[in-house]
C-alpha cells in the first residue's frame, strides 16, 4: 500500500473525478477526508471522513483547517465550469467559477500549507483547458490556467518541504461529459467523433486520474514537483484539425 | 520601407511562403536571393521579381558554401537568412522508408543547420554593420501537436524548435538574432498536394469541401496565405524585431488554441 499511514483531504470527493481519488487513497491505505457542500453521500465508505465545506468560504476553510489538524497530501479537486463566452457570463458566473476553481484553491492551500509537514504533496486538479481553449468555456478556461500558475508559485515557494502539481485531466467520463453529449444534435455521432480524436480510443476514467494522483501522492514522486501532467488519452497530442474526421 | 539596404537569402525561395518572403522584401527595399533548386521551385511559372536566383540544394554542403560565396563577393554580407526549404512525406512511421526518413531530415533539418553554418560568417559582418542580424528559420506547429500520418515531418520541425533555441543562445552574443515561425495550415502547393494526394480520409468529400471542412476547424475559418507568413517573416527581419530571438512563433488563425473541436 503505496499511502500508508498519510492522511489525505480531497476537496470535492462526492462524485466524479474526486470520487474516484477518494477511493484510490483508501485503497492505498491513506486516511481520507473528503468534503463537499452539502451532506453526506451515499455510498462512501464508513472509514471516509465527510465534512460539508464550501471551499469558496475563507472563515469555513480556516475552521475546519484548524479542528481537523494536519495532513500530508491535499487534493484540490472540487470545481465548476459554466458553458459560456466572456459577454455572455454574468458576475454570478464570475463568483462561481473563479469563485471555487481559484478563490477555493487558493483558500485551501493558504490554510494547508503551514500546516503540512515535510515531504507533503498538493495535486491541484487543473485542465487541458488551461493550455488550450474549449469553446464557450471562457471563465473555465481562464480558471484553469490560474491552477496551474498557483501550482508552480507554491512548488517554487515551498519546496522542498512541499510538493506541488497538477493534473490536467482531458474529457472524463463523468456527469459533466453525459451531459455535454445529451446536448448534441446527434448523439451518437457526436460520441463516435469525440472517441476518434484520442489515440487511446476511449475517454478517461475518474480511476485514470485516480491513478496518477496516487503516484503525484507516494513518496515515488519525491522528485516530481512544479509540472502540470495531462492525462487525455492523446488527444491533445494531435491536432484540432485531423483531415481524417471529416 | 522596412529592410532599407539589408541583404536576404530565402531557401525554398521559388516555393510556395518562399517566393511570398522573397516578394515581400524586395517590396521593403532588401537585396535578395531567393536560393532553391531550380528558378521554378514548386510553382509552374517563374516570374521576374527583381531576386537574385541562387541554385541551392540545402542537403549538399557544397551548394551552402557556393552560395555564400556568391552572396559574399556581391554583397559581401548577410542580414536576413530565411531557412524557409522544406519537404512533406505523408506516411506513418511503418509506412515511411529509411530513405524517405532521411530525406525529410536532409531537407527540413541538416538543410537548416548546413545554410546557417556557412551563412555565420556573412551574418557577423551584417551583425557588425549597425544592428542585428537574423535568422528566420521554419518549424511548424505540427512540431508540437501532431496531424495524423506526417511522422517524420513532425519530427523535424520539433528539431528544427530545439535547434532555433541552440541557435539564438550560441549567437546571440554575436549580434544574431535567431526564431522560428510555426505556421499552421497554409494555402501552398504543399498544402493542396496533402488534400488530394491520397485523399487522407477525405470521405467522399470532394476537395472543396475538404477545404471547407478545414477551414470550419480554425477560429479564424480560414487558413493563411503565404503572405500571412510573409508579414511575420518581415517584421522578425526587420529591426523593430531587435529583441526578439529564440522564440517559435506560431501563425495558424488560432488552430492551436483550442482543445479538440468536437461536433456537439
Amino acid at each position: 500500500m503505496r499511502l500508508a499511514g498519510k492522511r489525505a483531504l480531497v476537496t470535492g470527493g462526492r462524485q466524479g473525478i474526486g470520487r474516484g481519488i477518494v477511493e484510490a487513497f483508501r485503497r492505498e491505505g491513506a486516511t481520507v477526508t473528503t468534503c463537499g457542500r452539502g451532506a453526506r453521500p451515499d455510498g462512501l465508505a464508513d472509514d471516509i471522513i465527510w465534512y460539508p465545506l464550501d471551499v469558496t468560504d475563507t472563515d469555513a476553510v480556516e475552521a475546519l483547517a484548524e479542528a481537523a489538524g494536519g495532513i500530508d497530501i491535499l487534493v484540490n479537486n472540487a470545481g465548476v465550469q459554466v458553458e459560456k463566452t466572456v459577454p455572455d457570463s454574468s458576475d454570478a458566473d464570475w463568483e462561481a467559477v473563479i469563485g471555487t476553481n481559484c478563490k477555493g484553491v487558493f483558500n485551501m492551500c493558504r490554510a494547508y500549507i503551514p500546516r503540512m509537514d515535510e515531504g507533503a504533496a498538493i495535486i491541484n486538479i487543473g485542465s487541458i483547458s488551461g493550455n488550450t481553449a474549449d469553446p464557450s468555456m471562457a471563465l473555465y478556461n481562464a480558471s484553469k490556467a490560474f491552477v496551474h500558475g498557483l501550482t508552480r508559485s507554491i512548488a517554487v515557494d515551498h519546496g522542498p518541504k512541499i510538493r506541488c502539481n497538477a493534473i490536467c485531466p482531458g474529457w472524463i467520463e463523468t456527469g459533466m461529459l453525459d451531459a455535454a453529449f445529451e446536448l448534441a444534435n446527434d448523439p451518437d455521432a457526436a460520441h463516435k467523433d469525440a472517441i476518434a480524436r484520442h489515440a487511446a480510443g476511449r475517454f478517461g476514467k475518474p480511476e485514470d486520474i485516480a491513478s496518477m494522483a496516487v503516484w503525484l501522492a507516494s513518496d515515488e514522486a519525491s522528485f516530481a514537483t512544479g509540472q502540470l501532467f495531462t492525462l487525455d488519452g492523446g488527444m491533445t497530442a494531435a491536432s484540432p484539425l485531423n483531415p481524417g474526421l471529416f | 520601407m522596412m529592410l532599407d539596404g539589408k541583404t536576404a537569402l530565402v531557401t525554398g525561395g521559388r516555393g510556395g511562403i518562399g517566393r511570398a518572403i522573397v516578394a515581400r522584401f524586395l517590396r521593403e527595399g532588401a537585396l535578395v536571393y531567393a536560393a532553391d533548386l531550380t528558378p521554378e521551385g514548386s510553382l509552374s511559372a517563374h516570374d521576374d521579381d527583381g531576386s537574385i536566383f541562387v541554385k541551392l540544394d540545402v542537403t549538399q554542403e557544397a551548394d551552402a558554401i557556393a552560395a555564400m560565396e556568391q552572396v559574399g563577393a556581391e554583397a559581401g554580407q548577410l542580414d536576413i537568412l530565411v531557412n524557409a526549404a522544406g519537404i512533406e512525406i505523408e506516411k506513418t512511421i511503418e509506412q515511411t522508408t529509411l530513405e524517405e526518413w532521411n530525406q525529410s531530415f536532409a531537407v527540413n533539418v541538416n538543410g537548416t543547420f548546413l545554410t546557417s553554418k556557412h551563412a555565420l560568417p556573412l551574418l557577423r559582418k551584417g551583425a557588425t554593420s549597425g544592428t542585428s542580424a537574423s535568422i528566420i528559420n521554419f518549424g511548424s506547429y505540427d512540431g508540437f501537436i501532431a496531424d495524423p500520418g506526417l511522422a517524420a515531418y513532425c519530427a523535424t520541425k520539433g528539431a528544427v524548435h530545439a535547434l532555433t533555441r541552440a541557435m539564438a543562445c550560441d549567437h546571440g552574443p554575436e549580434g544574431i538574432r535567431v526564431n522560428a515561425i510555426c505556421p499552421g495550415y497554409v494555402d501552398t502547393p504543399m498544402l493542396q498536394s496533402f488534400f488530394t494526394g491520397d485523399g487522407s480520409g477525405g470521405g467522399g468529400k470532394t476537395i472543396d469541401q475538404l477545404q471547407q471542412a478545414v477551414r470550419d476547424v480554425h477560429p479564424m475559418r480560414t487558413y493563411g496565405t503565404p503572405d500571412d507568413i510573409a508579414n511575420l517573416v518581415n517584421w522578425l527581419a526587420s529591426d523593430e524585431a531587435r529583441y526578439a530571438s529564440g522564440q517559435l512563433w506560431v501563425l495558424d488563425g488560432g488552430l492551436s488554441a483550442q482543445v479538440q473541436q468536437m461536433k456537439l
